[in-house]
């Protein structure tokens, strides 16, 4: 049985004059996942979450949410959707409290527990006026509004942007419980390892066309891991390139290389050698990103056609 | 009240308005204070004009006889002639201490005179003491009809404009709050309403408060409807104030059985569609330029462009269509408290003014971007 699409983008293109927002975009974001929306900064990642949400007009394609127009509808879906923006103001001269209670009530929700609990857990003092907020404080109001009506759909645009590191995992462990709730998740970060941490799947966005999308764990299997071995003595390289080994280079006096199979015999090779330090690593999501972001020249966009993959 | 934005913004922004309450009390209260005095200086002016009587002949050439009460202790009387009330372009025409003058009639139009008295130290003062010297109005005659030259600074079209085209009296109190209080009433209120009616929305845009907002179950439509109707709210609040100081003040003279206070409320209550239409003019200024700074700008110009249309239309007789575009055209403020009429047609053609500058705005806003 087809994964139901909560969210559907189809040839998403956005121009805004003659800049390129997004190119082309497909994507489908299915019930109860959290899908990661990765790229640079400028590379079309809000433009196209602000697209879901109606606030900008599309040039061509469509969007659907839970199988509804993203204009026509809008007022309909946003009944069934949070949002947590980018980049946001709130409203000055009236305590957190008064403000949270305002947009609840806008959102045609009653109850207010909620928005308590995850004040509480995010540390946030809701008699504090809005004006006086520090910047990491606003983003947590920012955060409590956006999941506070028990959406199905929740749409972040970088979520722990300006939080400490400790907040930052609160936020995970509070979006994974959304999840499990029944919450389907579409967040935008430049953080590669909170989408590592958080995500099921992720979609690579770069110069506003759509890269690829992978599951998380099919992800980093495929792309193996990295072996980093210092040696006492003069090691000759060619004796590494075996079956399964790729990215094969010296660096710093250390030899590196990526293994995505015969990790045995790897290990073997290099135990005929005199050691003077070695690591071993998962590849992470930065590594990843930098294969498809570091080497652009040989990389082009031909290679990968955006909007093809979702 | 939480649960619309109408509601929340008229409670984040109650200080701000309730200072702008007071102010509007104390004006429209003290206004009215200053009558007295006012009555008091204008009519020793006029009491000068009857101290001085003229004769013109009808032929060209016989003599105009002009002579004055004479003033105690005064050295010298200087009379200045001039062909307007403003005596901006006067001219020397008698120095002496005689009470009299008589001189051939050499105009065709209307000739104003001047009367001073002049308090110099010596007999035989210098030109420089002129000058210097102490010097009392006894009074101004003009040769034409009226002879109250008085009547002639407010037969003025610049008069003419803030009284709509009518007879008024400065001296009396509808009079007065006619020409004080509602020429420039229209700036408090309607320049306060612009730069709220920007705010409101250019705020929203510029504070980025738009994105949650819009991320609510709540439309553009209803967005801007409820921001609208904040401003209805507003306008009404600040007619009400300024209808409760003008009565106050009137009362406070014991002038109430002169002007009503019913009169003088649908005075400013037809100014609400006026400022409807202000508070559109800007809502559409701030959803096409999403900056409060040029939206205020081209609000303000807006404004002041359709008062300048209104004039001009005034002033000049072949420009009198200029006024029919002006929406100041349509509040006329003078017709409940002279003739006690209120124009429900002006206020039915402002309204829909207003309506459809609105419509524009909802347009705008839904074709548009919410800048990021």
């Amino acid at each position: 049985m087809p994964e139901e699409a909560v969210i559907e983008i189809d040839n998403l293109t956005k121009h805004y004059g003659n800049v390129v927002g997004v190119q082309n975009l497909s994507l489908k974001v299915h019930r109860g996942e959290i899908m990661g929306f990765l790229g640079p900064n400028g590379a079309g990642k809000t433009t196209t979450l602000r697209s879901c949400l109606d606030l900008l007009s599309i040039t061509a394609g469509q969007i659907h949410i839970f199988g509804m127009d993203s204009h026509q509808q809008a007022v309909a879906i946003r009944q069934r959707t949070g949002y947590l923006p980018g980049d946001f103001g709130l409203l000055p001269g009236i305590t957190t409290d008064s403000y949270l209670r305002h947009l609840l009530a806008l959102s045609n929700c009653r109850h207010a527990d909620k928005m308590h609990s995850l004040a509480e857990r995010l540390d946030l003092d809701l008699s504090r006026k809005t004006n006086e907020l520090s910047k990491g404080n606003r983003q947590k109001v920012g955060i409590i509004q956006a999941l506070m009506a028990d959406q199905e759909l929740v749409i972040l645009d970088e979520p722990t942007a300006g939080l400490d590191p400790l907040m930052q995992q609160e936020v995970y462990r509070i979006l994974r419980e959304e999840n499990q709730r029944g919450s389907t998740i579409f967040m935008s970060s430049h953080i590669l390892a909170e989408v590592e941490e958080v995500c099921h799947r992720v979609a690579i966005i770069r110069k506003g066309r759509l890269e690829v999308v992978e599951d998380i764990a099919a992800l980093q299997e495929k792309t193996g891991k990295v072996l980093e071995v210092e040696f006492r003595e003069a090691v000759d390289l060619e004796e590494f390139d075996l079956p399964g080994v790729s990215d094969l280079r010296r660096e710093d006096g250390k030899i590196m290389l990526t293994v995505h199979e015969n990790l045995d015999r790897v290990i073997k090779a290099v135990s005929s050698h005199k050691v003077l330090n070695m690591q071993l690593s998962t590849y992470s999501l930065e590594q990843l990103f930098l294969k498809y972001y570091g080497n652009q020249r040989e990389q082009s966009t031909a290679e990968n056609p955006g909007g093809e993959q979702a | 009240m939480r649960g619309t934005i109408a509601g929340m913004e008229l409670r984040s922004g109650w200080k701000g308005l309730a200072i702008f309450g007071v102010l509007v009390l104390v004006v429209s209260a003290g206004m009215p204070q200053i009558l007295p005095a006012y009555r008091e200086s204008f009519t020793e002016d006029l009491e000068g004009a009857s101290r001085v009587h003229i004769q013109v002949p009808e032929q060209q050439g016989t003599l105009v006889n002009l002579s004055w009460e004479p003033e105690k202790n005064a050295t010298l009387y200087l009379v200045l002639e001039d062909n307007s009330s403003t005596f901006l372009t006067s001219q020397v025409k008698y120095l002496g201490n005689q009470t009299a003058l008589s001189f051939p009639r050499d105009f065709e139009d209307k000739r104003y005179y001047a009367v001073l008295a002049l308090f110099t130290n010596v007999s035989n003062a210098s030109l420089a003491d002129l000058f210097t010297a102490q010097r009392r109005l006894i009074g101004i005659a003009t040769t034409g009809d009226p002879s109250n030259p008085f009547q002639e600074l407010l037969d003025n079209p610049a008069y003419q404009g803030f009284s709509r085209g009518r007879d008024i009296n400065p001296l009396q109190v509808d009079g007065f709050i006619i020409l004080e209080f509602f020429s420039w009433w229209w700036m408090l209120a309607g320049l306060f309403v612009a730069y709220l009616s920007v705010s409101v929305v250019a705020g929203d845009f510029e504070n980025r408060r738009m994105d949650i907002y819009l991320s609510t179950p709540i439309s553009r439509r209803r967005y801007l409807l409820e921001k609208f109707l904040s401003l209805s709210v507003i306008s009404l609040y600040v007619i009400l104030v300024a209808t409760g100081g003008l009565v106050a003040g009137i009362a406070g003279i014991g002038a109430l059985e002169e002007v009503s206070a019913r009169a003088v409320f649908l005075s400013l209550f037809g100014c609400l569609p006026f400022l409807l239409s202000v508070a559109a003019v800007g809502m559409l200024a701030a959803v096409l330029f999403q900056k409060v700074k040029v939206g205020m700008g081209v609000t303000f110009a807006a404004v002041f462009a359709q008062f300048f249309l209104y004039t001009f239309g005034n002033y000049t007789s072949s420009l009198a269509w200029m006024k029919s575009i002006s929406i100041f055209h349509y509040w006329d403020y003078a017709a409940p408290i002279l003739d006690g009429v209120f124009r429900w047609g002006d206020f039915v053609v402002l309204g829909a003014v207003a309506a459809v500058l609105l419509g524009m705005a909802l347009w705008a806003f839904n074709t548009r971007d919410v800048p990021a």
